[in-house]
């Protein structure tokens, strides 16, 4: 019953100096980072004007993270911010689908387990935290320091909520993510401990589903946030003066 | 008096306060193998790798199959401008030769009822001249029958008159030589 096994909170420590690092996280973003580098090389290897198989699948994969950026951030500037959601896109969901998919348990560590990346709460703080850095950084680049005009925008009475939101965002990003991959997994281990056949496949393709759902929810976030702080808020206040 | 009260109060109420956060540190930090919210260095690593992998796919899918699909775009775009251009040509074209082909078309029924008239009055002429030949040649046989049969009608005269002086000195004998 070694497979059925539930470890949580248990971390293969790896010491570099006296810094701490969770060596299975490491791993296992390595093979994502991986996969994803030699996929991506492959497919635009030799890019046909024709798009042959895997090409097509690589360039669907391209216009649909496209089509999250061009949705948040809007026609006109998505294509510089594109590289970054896109990566976030696939970064999470390689992740999240190898967690599942890959038997890691066949490989054995001294203390914890091979795993999603995305199911440590470290990946998807500095997820969160390269996603807040990332919008401050658009904002300021796009609009200077009058980029902080937005958090008195419409009343300087909003100014303690709107900086609250800086904070709240990237907690509620990374601990949406970290926490619906470790409920599936741990569902899937209990569900495992109790009938080891059958039984838990439903909820391991369940787990797919969710999986691939939460990693579009963190890049639709990400792109949204993005377009959020690069839009012009004296037009919007106009739209919405129209609207009311 | 009051006031230096609150105030070594809430001194002491801080120092406290933040002798407890040290303690509770302190208690983390020597229980920190282990645990779901475990913060560490694998925190800045990962960011690096992400950072890192931003930029590797960069180079290896998003600059090039953008590319790949802008030139199909282009290309796409362009090969529907020149069909469109062609397809404007070859329709002048069939225009023009539609109006060729009716011009044409009526040039040659021109011609047929031209024609046409030609033979039709070459065809009246032929019968004129024909039915006037047939008329005079009919009118010459009618005179020469008239002639013929005067001519008969006078023979016959002469030769009733012979006869009849037979049959009278026949008859008549020498009564008439008499």
């Amino acid at each position: 019953m070694m497979f059925a096994a539930i470890e949580v909170g248990k971390h293969f420590y790896w010491q570099v100096g006296n810094l701490k690092l969770h060596g299975q996280v490491l791993i296992v973003s390595w093979v994502v980072i991986g996969v994803l580098a030699i996929a991506t090389a492959l497919a635009s290897r030799n890019p046909q004007r024709v798009p042959g198989g895997f090409q097509n699948l690589m360039e669907y994969a391209l216009e649909f993270v496209q089509g999250i950026a061009k949705e948040q951030i809007g026609a006109k500037e998505y294509r510089n911010w594109t590289p970054f959601v896109g990566s976030l896109f696939l970064f999470i969901f390689v992740s999240n689908w190898l967690g599942i998919l890959v038997p890691w348990k066949l490989i054995e560590l001294p203390e914890g387990e091979l795993a999603a990346p995305t199911n440590d709460i470290n990946t998807t703080v500095a997820l969160a935290l390269t996603v807040s850095v990332t919008y401050f950084w658009a904002g300021l680049s796009r609009k200077g320091l009058r980029y902080f005009e937005r958090y008195v925008q419409p009343f300087p009475v909003m100014l303690p909520l709107l900086v609250l939101e800086d904070f709240t965002k990237p907690l509620s990003l990374s601990f949406r993510l970290f926490g619906n991959i470790l409920a599936d997994e741990l569902v899937v281990a209990v569900l495992v401990l109790l009938v080891p056949l059958i039984v838990p496949l439903p909820l391991m393709v369940l787990g797919l589903f969710a999986s691939a759902i939460q990693a579009l929810i963190f890049a639709t976030l990400a792109a949204s946030y993005i377009g959020e702080a690069m839009e012009d808020h004296h037009e919007e206040e106009h739209g919405e003066a129209q609207h009311a | 008096m009051t006031l230096t009260g609150v105030v070594g109060e809430s001194i002491g109420l801080l120092s406290g306060l933040i002798l407890a956060a040290e303690q509770v540190a302190e208690k983390a930090a020597e229980e920190s193998s282990g645990g779901l919210f475990d913060l560490d260095a694998t925190l800045p690593v990962i960011a690096i790798q992400f950072l890192l992998l931003v930029a590797i796919l960069n180079v290896t899918f998003f600059k090039p199959l953008t590319q790949a699909i802008d030139e199909r775009d282009n290309y796409v775009r362009g090969s529907l401008a020149e069909a469109k251009e062609r397809l404007r040509k070859s329709e002048e074209l069939a225009r023009q030769y539609g109006q060729e082909l009716a011009a044409a078309r009526r040039g040659a029924q021109d011609a047929l009822l031209q024609a046409q008239a030609e033979a039709n009055k070459l065809r009246n002429q032929q019968i004129a001249a024909a039915m006037a030949e047939g008329q005079t040649k009919v009118d010459a046989a009618k005179a020469e029958i008239e002639q013929q049969r005067q001519a008969a009608a006078e023979v016959l005269n002469t030769e009733v008159e012979v006869l009849s002086q037979q049959i009278l000195r026949k008859l008549l004998g020498d009564l008439v030589n008499a």
